[in-house]
């Protein structure tokens, strides 16, 4: 299911906060409403779990994330570290790396399988993202744009591009992905879709502002309609699927 | 986080194509001609202001704006003009010459993420319809102004400028026409909630209930690095619309909509906090009792009726030379015959600065 929320008075909920199949993070400072949003879809499944990075709240944007590691900048302070490596569960790796393009939520986007990356990371941060993350990686731009993370968002399910993107792109990012893709905006036309909203293989969150068509096409790519937190198995894909049209 | 810093694609991006002048009107050819200023002043970032007559608002056939100085006589002026830039450029290191054009648009729907980003803080960190308000702005296509790039005329296949940002919004919006709608109620009851004083709490009381049909809410907000040159014609851009709707709107609920007997204007400044006198001899910075973020407020807060002041409850950036002052919400109501005086006194400010 898609739910619509609100951080104060923005709509870009997936800058303040991160969601995976395994837990959520949620920036302080917020009003109460924005946590316990997550709170009422997440809680009996997964943790939810506040923090800030670097003292800042735009933790969704800073860092990067699947069901088996998380990355983290290097502004990321020591206690900002211990808190997340004592609140997460013991299977999530948590790592701090040292890039010099640190908001790695903007760099990098994944799944729990494959990560497309900003084309200029380090060769390093590539190979830690493999480790740690678990996923294969590939340099990509979207419609142009080299900051991956910010203008797509992906799930094991589906996934969400910015709505300049090419068909040939969303033919090959589609074969590189192996899941279906649609090219969409989010938060009544914004492009940069990783902001406006944040997204699992079972639920959604948007922005206060996505309009009921943009909310449609989200739960039909990310098929949320049918899915239930607790038929989340690891699954290998074993169809190619072509671009979703 | 999903708006573009302006870029400066427009780097000497000028320099070969030959203006389009835009002077067709006997009012737009004597403003032409009258202005001067910016030409003059090579020493910090050169703006040419340029203008599109909208296809939504066919009747103002008269541009909207006089445009500058440069643009006019040939190529081979600009041209000369343009390689004074580079000389300067070359010269002063510090200081690049870039040229911008910004042009002045009436508001459409698909302005909505830019005007939304600029009015995020307008009442405080308060929840509320702030999209709402975001869209009576931009309904109201026949007074309010948008300011975004232009580079619309030269490209050949455009795309949709629903993707320009947004670098300015004015308009007026009266108080008691939308009254129903969930922004304005939050609105009022915010600013009541916010007014401190007894007396002048009961002034607004009675403006906001009672005169709400004689009351707009002049609603003006841009980025902060956005030239002084833009202010003047924004501000009249406002008011002569203002005056045009009272003759022109379809039906004479509309036209009276317009005559509006006061400006309510809801701002920051930056105050300065109680220091102890030993610390701000020695500073170097800053030393006056108050900020105005926008210049136009100084005007506007010696012409008003009554305003003032309440405090902000978000987390502020501060820059260092403000350390010393608090960032604070100012709200002023200004009566409507103050505006000619306003709008003079405005042009003389910033042509001095």
């Amino acid at each position: 299911m898609a739910t619509r929320i609100q951080f104060e008075n923005s709509c870009e909920v997936g800058v303040f906060s991160k969601l995976t199949n395994a837990y959520c993070l949620v920036a302080i400072g917020g009003s109460e409403s924005f946590y316990s949003a997550f709170e009422a879809e997440l809680a009996d499944v997964i943790p939810v779990v506040k923090t800030s990075i670097g003292g800042t709240r735009i933790i969704g944007r800073l860092c990067a994330g699947n069901k088996n590691g998380l990355l983290l900048p290097h502004t990321t302070t020591d206690q900002e570290l211990q808190h997340l490596r004592n609140s997460l569960p013991d299977q999530v790796v948590v790592q701090r790396i040292d890039e010099r393009l640190s908001a790695l939520g903007n760099c990098i986007a994944c799944n729990d399988h494959v990560a497309l990356t900003h084309t200029d990371l380090d060769k390093e941060t590539e190979e830690l993202i493999a480790d740690v993350l678990g996923v294969e990686v590939f340099r990509q731009t979207i419609a142009g744009n080299i900051l991956v993370g910010s203008y797509c968002t992906f799930s094991n399910r589906g996934g969400l591009v910015h709505p300049h993107t090419s068909i040939e792109d969303l033919d090959e990012l589609s074969t590189l992905l192996q899941v279906p893709l649609v090219a969409g905006t989010v938060n009544r036309g914004s492009e940069v879709i990783a902001a406006g909203m944040t997204v699992n293989d079972w639920t959604a969150f948007c922005g206060a502002d996505t309009t009921a068509t943009e909310l449609s096409v989200i739960e039909s790519v990310f098929k949320l309609r049918e899915a239930q937190p607790s038929a989340i198995v690891d699954e290998m894909r074993k169809s190619l699927i072509d671009t979703y049209v | 986080m999903n708006h573009r810093r302006p870029s400066k694609r427009r780097r000497h991006s000028r320099l070969q194509r030959p203006q389009p002048f835009l002077g067709f009107s006997p009012f737009a050819r004597s403003l032409f001609l009258t202005s001067s200023c910016s030409s003059s002043n090579r020493h910090s970032r050169d703006r040419s202001l340029s203008h599109l007559p909208s296809e939504s608002n066919p009747k103002h056939a008269v541009c909207k704006h006089p445009t500058p100085t440069k643009r006019p006589s040939s190529v081979s002026d600009d041209d000369e003009d343009n390689e004074v830039n580079e000389k300067e450029s070359g010269a002063e290191q510090e200081m690049e010459i870039i040229q911008a054009d910004f042009g002045f648009f009436d508001p459409k729907p698909g302005d909505f993420g830019g005007v939304k980003l600029l009015l995020q803080n307008y009442l405080d960190n308060k929840p509320w319809d702030l999209s709402g308000f975001v869209d009576l702005i931009l309904e109201q296509t026949t007074v309010g102004t948008v300011v975004k790039s232009d580079g619309g005329d030269d490209q050949g296949d455009e795309e949709n400028d629903d993707e320009d940002d947004v670098y300015a919004v004015i308009s007026a919006l009266n108080l008691g026409r939308y009254a129903e709608h969930e922004c304005i109620h939050e609105l009022k009851k915010f600013l009541l909630e916010a007014c401190g004083d007894e007396n002048v709490k009961k002034k607004l009381r009675t403006l906001l209930e009672k005169q709400a049909n004689e009351v707009g809410l002049l609603v003006s907000q841009r980025f902060v690095n956005c030239p002084h040159q833009l202010v003047p014609p924004l501000y009249d851009a406002l008011f002569d619309e203002v005056s045009w709707a009272t003759e022109d709107e379809p039906t004479q609920e509309l036209r009276d909509s317009f005559r509006f007997k006061c400006y309510l204007l809801v701002t920051r400044i930056y105050m300065r906090k109680k220091v102890d006198q030993q610390k701000t001899v020695t500073s170097p910075d800053c030393n006056e009792a108050v900020v105005y973020i926008k210049a136009e407020d100084e005007i506007f807060q010696e012409l008003s009726s009554f305003s003032f002041t309440f405090r902000l409850h978000n987390e502020q950036l501060v820059p260092y030379e403000l350390r010393n002052y608090n960032l604070i919400g100012l709200v002023m109501v200004v009566k409507a015959e103050a505006v000619p005086k306003f709008r003079e006194r405005l042009k003389s400010l910033l042509a001095e600065s």
